[in-house]
């Protein structure tokens, strides 16, 4: 896997985690299990924590406990109206960038006539 | 189901780990903080009977990365007020070591000179040095000049330290 700039990821990291519990609502570890599982797979549970702790206190998730057989009670996280509506606007800032950046690349790639 | 127990080994490291977190967190807002340890310790421990502890503390990394995360999502600098309380004791400790190392040497000019007694104002607190045969003496009182120094400098170094203008933000 080629390396990647960290920073890369960090700016579409809470898009991910909304698009991913949008999908199906999810814990914490199995979050990163999840987004590891999708190809991110340097991706460490210490990188997704925080930004669920700062989804849910913006209120873009929300959380309720469900009991675990392996300890306490595991916390599972999905999304509000407000992330619902916050990824919404994530992907088409997202598909914005991504064409505007593809449409750079491609014409960067194509040799100039002389 | 019955919940599976945590075994002692466990429990150490995720204690451990959340000790260390702890310390690097000291200037997060409290009642987040608090929060965010018991969701910690809450995915800790019913990862760690999934995949086994060990790998769930290194997945989370460093303890002192995983708090500049926190840190970092809260969108804004806050005050490090545990830095500030280190940065005064250090500029209070300083001048009291100065105080002492000049008393010190005033005892060792005196006896040079011959011996006597003689009263100096450093940092602006009243000495009074004695160095005879039959007595050495340091008697220092403390008055306004020399308590508003002390305090004044470990103030500015507070300030400086804790970054307390973020407060403002």
């Amino acid at each position: 896997m080629p390396d990647r700039d960290p920073q890369l990821l960090k700016g579409v990291l809470p898009m991910l985690v909304l698009l991913l519990l949008t999908e199906d609502e999810s814990y914490g570890y199995e979050l990163v299990t999840r987004l590891q599982a999708d190809g991110l797979t340097d991706i460490a549970a210490g990188t997704v924590y925080p930004v669920l702790a700062r989804l849910e206190r913006e209120g873009h998730v929300s959380s309720r406990l469900v009991a675990s057989s392996s300890g306490p009670a595991r916390k599972y996280y999905r999304p509000t109206a407000d992330g619902a509506a916050g990824l919404a606007t994530a992907l088409r800032g997202w598909d914005h960038l991504s064409d505007t950046v593809r449409a750079v690349l491609d014409r960067a790639a194509t040799p100039k006539e002389q | 189901m019955t919940p599976s127990a945590t075994s002692l080994t466990d429990r150490a490291s995720r204690e451990w780990f959340l000790f260390r977190f702890s310390w690097h967190m000291q200037d997060f807002p409290q009642k987040q903080y608090r929060q965010i340890k018991r969701d910690l310790r809450r995915e800790l421990t019913t990862a760690g009977a999934d995949v086994g502890m060990r790998r769930v503390v290194a997945d989370l990394g460093r303890p002192r990365t995983l708090a500049d995360g926190y840190l970092a999502e809260l969108g804004r600098p806050v005050p490090r007020w545990t830095t500030g309380i280190v940065a005064a004791g250090l500029a209070i400790g300083f001048i009291v070591y100065l105080g002492l190392a000049y008393a010190l040497g005033a005892i060792d000019a005196l006896e040079a000179t011959g011996g006597g007694s003689i009263t100096m104002h450093p940092f602006g607190a009243e000495m009074v040095i004695t160095n005879t045969p039959e007595e050495i003496s340091l008697v220092s009182s403390a008055n306004i000049a020399g308590l508003v120094f002390s305090v004044g400098v470990g103030l500015v170094a507070f300030v400086l330290g804790s970054r307390a203008w973020r407060v403002l933000r």
